[in-house]
């Protein structure tokens, strides 16, 4: 069974140059968002798999592969803590 | 089920009521007196919406929130906001805690409709700074200007400035100085983004609640100092001063060009740029209703972000020093 992610609908996200915010008007909190936090949190917009968001993120930074993959593991971590993140199973 | 169907409360009885709908927020009331003292009170503030709204107010004990999906959405001093419908927010209901008072907004388009107890109607004034501010705040919403909590102020030179802060920040003290200075003041508490000059693609405005600058004892002696004399406002243990009356002049919107973040110290005045993320999140914090009403939410936060956009934004100390030295603020940017 593969997860995918995506942003929970009552988010809003908006940037400016690499720094963002992001609301959610169902919890009514706000966070501010990293450059590569937005990298995520845009890719979101969609269903992905974890192995997507890290190729998201390797498409935009030169780093190694699993330093990739950790910062996206922690960053999912921290969404799915603040209530960010939708979760759906598929085959 | 949204609470659309439970608006069954008593249609106003059919009577001759004043009404001026000439102005841009048109006050609907059956008692004259109330009438004419809320129109007095929008008159002074003289906001001017894109288009007209109403306020339809009727006195009479106001009906208990029976609505099952009535949610407590937030909380300020002597304010509770519910909202309710589908999708979330399409109802708002504002009750005043102090004396019965309820106003319902979204039911009408362009409307809010407003039952105060004769209890609220004897405490107007205070009604006025609280609960019907923030009646107005949201259906200013309506029409797309967003209540930021902010003084605005444009310098000699043409530069817009918006500084943003709790309460006792600084920003009325400021503002009155700055006045004595030859400033134009937008307003020191109660203000309103908006698409500016270049439609809503261009600049953002931020349009001021025009009210007396409101000191505290603290900005008094300042001002006693300079020789310049405000007037009581009792009710609110507060002095109020009028831009034009300290030598600068009222404007009624400013394109902010710098947006100051404030806090008063104890210490020599400091000023740090602030970056984007901060000055989002600085913007979001202050013009805080973005969080409700989804449907609302969009423009609110595109007004944010292209505010955030259009000027540079510091974090400010404003120390002793500042307000000793009669406020040289624009000196001490970078």
């Amino acid at each position: 069974m593969t997860i995918r992610y995506s942003r929970h609908p009552e988010l809003r996200l908006t940037a400016l140059a690499g720094e963002g915010v992001v609301l959610h008007l169902g919890t009514r909190r706000y966070f501010t968002v990293s450059e590569s936090g937005l990298v995520i949190l845009e890719a979101l917009a969609a269903p992905c798999t974890k192995d997507e968001l890290v190729a998201a993120v390797l498409a935009r930074y030169e780093v190694d592969p699993s330093r990739a993959a950790a910062s996206v593991e922690s960053f999912l971590s921290r969404c799915r803590d603040a209530d960010l993140l939708e979760e759906h199973e598929a085959p | 089920m949204t609470n659309r169907a439970s608006g069954t409360h008593p249609v106003p009885d059919a009577r001759i009521v004043s009404t001026t709908m000439a102005h841009r927020i048109a006050v609907q009331c059956a008692d004259s007196t109330v009438t004419t003292r809320l129109r007095e009170w929008l008159d002074a503030g003289r906001l001017e919406p894109p288009r007209p709204l109403e306020l339809a107010i009727t006195v009479a004990e106001p009906p208990p929130l029976a609505t099952a999906d009535d949610r407590l959405a937030f909380r300020q001093p002597s304010v509770a906001i519910h909202v309710s419908g589908e999708p979330r927010g399409e109802i708002v209901r504002i009750v005043w805690d102090t004396a019965p008072a309820l106003a319902v907004i979204g039911e009408r388009p362009d409307s809010a409709r407003v039952t105060l107890s004769p209890a609220a109607v004897a405490r107007l004034e205070e009604s006025k700074r609280t609960f019907l501010t923030t009646v107005l705040v949201f259906l200013l919403r309506r029409v797309g200007w967003h209540h930021v909590h902010a003084a605005t102020a444009i310098d000699p030179g043409g530069r817009g400035w918006l500084f943003a802060g709790n309460s006792g920040a600084g920003k009325s003290t400021t503002a009155a100085l700055l006045a004595t200075r030859g400033w134009q003041i937008g307003t020191d508490d109660t203000a309103f983004l908006a698409s500016g000059s270049g439609g809503s693609g261009g600049r953002v405005a931020v349009i001021g609640f025009r009210e007396a600058l409101a000191l505290r004892p603290g900005g008094v002696a300042l001002l006693d100092r300079l020789g310049r004399r405000g007037v009581a406002l009792r009710a609110r243990g507060k002095t109020g001063y009028r831009p034009e009356d300290l030598g600068g002049q009222w404007t009624p919107r400013v394109e902010p060009d710098v947006l100051c973040f404030t806090t008063i110290g104890d210490e020599l005045t400091s000023v740090s740029p602030l970056g984007p993320g901060d000055t989002l999140a600085a913007l979001v914090r202050w013009s805080a209703w973005v969080i409700l009403e989804p449907a609302l939410a969009d423009h609110h936060l595109q007004l944010i972000t292209a505010l955030a956009r259009q000027a540079k934004s510091y974090r400010v100390t404003l120390g002793r020093d500042l307000f000793e030295q009669h406020l040289a603020l624009e000196e001490l940017l970078p």
